[in-house]
């Protein structure tokens, strides 16, 4: 640099804050909201060969969402505090928004499962209606956590909570696929032929649909790192930290390569009929999506401020 | 009379590096080892022999517009009406979200509280008439701290007389902690380009 060298003689480390679990937590809720669009658009379309998808999703979309919190409260440095969220409030956190919803949230998702599961379409489909906003804030609320915590400039954009919402719908999808796969192989055997042909076709539709909202993930994916490596200099290094920093084989390697190309290569190429290919594919999406939350929890704060 | 309103100069031209401060701090609020409240960065410029050595004395920018007092989902980071920003260690989950929010890394967990804590410009001691630990130690008076909206202030005067500049301005802050002819490199993140938490080293870096 032309100012010549410069040596840190002394400074002092500093604490990583937020772990893993905070990762894992962006993760479950994803899926949770991901299953229960899914399941929504199921409901909705109200065709009899949708029925069984509804019902898978809409037992998983609360039971992930009960699972999610779990980690949050373990990531807490004081876990038996946790209802001060609700006694003391504040308005202007996205983490207080975050306990109301995640509270909201679980309870209608399994208001609605019973209804979906009693048959009761005409209310399964006014609550899938209101659920939907209520997923889609559950899950994109995570994406205001990071983008809101302006210090670190791999959060700090605007397209964060968006991101996050597409990845959901990717890895929710995967989940559902390989969870209806699984059915169809082993536990589907007393059906008529026609209706396992069925069935296998909805599975194949649900994974070219995921393969589509892939693209769109990787769009916004693009459209971020651009903004990054043009924006100011903690910027550039955030973008320059996945691309061929230390984060560069989880994010492009596993990611953008393991994570999404190839399973589009699988759903969309020449294997788009097999089984085997779009359950591989689903597994591969599902471990991108894992590998994002790490890049984007860890990594964010791997860029040093001070 | 308007509120008070705590600020601190820190006096670069004075500041010789000799850690004075952090020892003070790390004594006065019982500090643990592994964590910092006050620490000092020391970045050295230019090739042997034409080298030279800029210093940085870090902690709490107690700031106007805290991000991590906005975003604390308990309110156990709040602000005092003298602008001091104070963490309840009552309240406190230890969520962290404050951490990862706060631009100047100057909070910690306590290991052995389990809450976050950071620097308090020592309140107890200004509540009490006194100077914070770190101002009454510093052997060249580099630091100055008092109520900046009280004209009559030596940090009020000195505010007032002198070129002064805070850390990273862009992010709408508004520091309370000011610097007299800081270097631009050591105010800047100059570890940027080594990933020295995950190796745990502090190290000669390429920029
Ligand atoms: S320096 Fe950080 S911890 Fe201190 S008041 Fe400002 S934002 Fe909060
Ligand atoms: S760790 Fe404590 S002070 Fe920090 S945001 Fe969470 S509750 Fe607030």
């Amino acid at each position: 640099m032309e100012n010549g060298d410069v040596n840190v003689i002394y400074s002092v480390q500093h604490q990583l804050p937020l772990v893993m679990y905070i990762g894992q937590y962006f993760f479950f809720t994803g899926l949770s909201a991901g299953s229960f669009v899914i399941s929504v658009i199921a409901t909705l379309l109200g065709r009899k060969e949708f029925k069984p998808i509804g019902k898978i999703t809409a037992i998983l979309a609360p039971a992930l969402l009960i699972i999610a919190p779990i980690n949050l409260i373990a990531d807490l440095e004081q876990p038996l505090r946790f209802w001060h969220l609700f006694l003391y409030y504040n308005w202007t956190s996205p983490i207080t928004y975050g306990s109301f919803l995640l509270t909201a949230y679980p309870i209608m998702g399994i208001i609605y499962a019973i209804m979906v599961y009693t048959d009761r379409q005409k209310a399964a489909k006014v609550l899938g209606i209101l659920g939907i906003p209520l997923a889609i804030s559950v899950h994109g609320y995570t994406g205001f956590i990071l983008a809101l915590a302006k210090a670190r400039a791999l959060w700090n954009t605007a397209a964060m909570p968006t991101i996050f919402l597409v990845s959901a719908m990717v890895s929710g999808i995967g989940l559902v696929v390989i969870i209806a796969a699984v059915r169809w192989k082993w536990f589907d055997k007393k059906a008529t032929p026609e209706t396992r042909d069925q069935d296998k076709k909805l599975i194949l539709q649900l994974a070219t649909f995921m393969a589509y909202i892939i693209m769109l993930d990787l769009f916004l994916i693009l459209s971020d790192i651009l903004v990054l490596l043009t924006a100011h200099s903690d910027a550039y290094e955030a973008g320059m930290l996945i691309l061929t920093g230390n984060f560069a084989p989880l994010f492009v390697g596993v990611e953008i390569i393991l994570g999404s190309i190839i399973p589009m290569i699988l759903v969309l190429g020449p294997t788009r009929k097999n089984m085997t290919a779009i359950v591989v594919a689903s597994i591969l999406v599902n471990i991108g999506v894992y590998a994002m939350r790490f890049v984007m929890v860890i990594g964010g704060q791997t860029i040093p401020l001070s | 009379m308007a509120n008070k309103r705590y600020a601190m100069v820190i006096d670069m031209r004075r500041c010789i590096g000799c850690h004075a401060c952090t020892v003070a701090c790390k004594a006065e609020m019982a500090v643990p080892l592994e964590v910092n409240a006050t620490w000092l960065k020391i970045i050295e410029k230019g090739t042997y022999p034409d080298t030279r050595r800029y210093y940085l004395p870090r902690m709490c920018n107690n700031c106007t517009d805290a991000i991590c007092a906005r975003n604390c989902p308990t309110k156990a980071t709040y602000k005092r009406d003298d602008g001091i920003v104070m963490v309840d260690q009552h309240r406190c989950i230890g969520c962290k979200y404050c951490i990862a929010s706060c631009p100047y890394d100057t909070r910690y967990v306590n290991p052995l509280k389990n809450i976050v804590q950071k620097c308090y410009f020592c309140s107890h001691r200004v509540d009490a008439g006194l100077q914070p630990a770190c101002v009454e130690t510093c052997p060249t008076k580099a630091m100055i701290f008092g109520d900046k909206n009280d004209t009559k202030s030596e940090v009020a005067q000195v505010l007032a007389t002198n070129a002064t500049v805070v850390l990273k301005k862009e992010m709408q802050t508004n520091p309370q902690v000011f610097y007299i002819s800081a270097d631009e490199t050591v105010m800047s993140n100059v570890e940027k380009d080594i990933n020295y938490r995950t190796e745990g080293t502090l190290i000669k870096i390429r920029i």
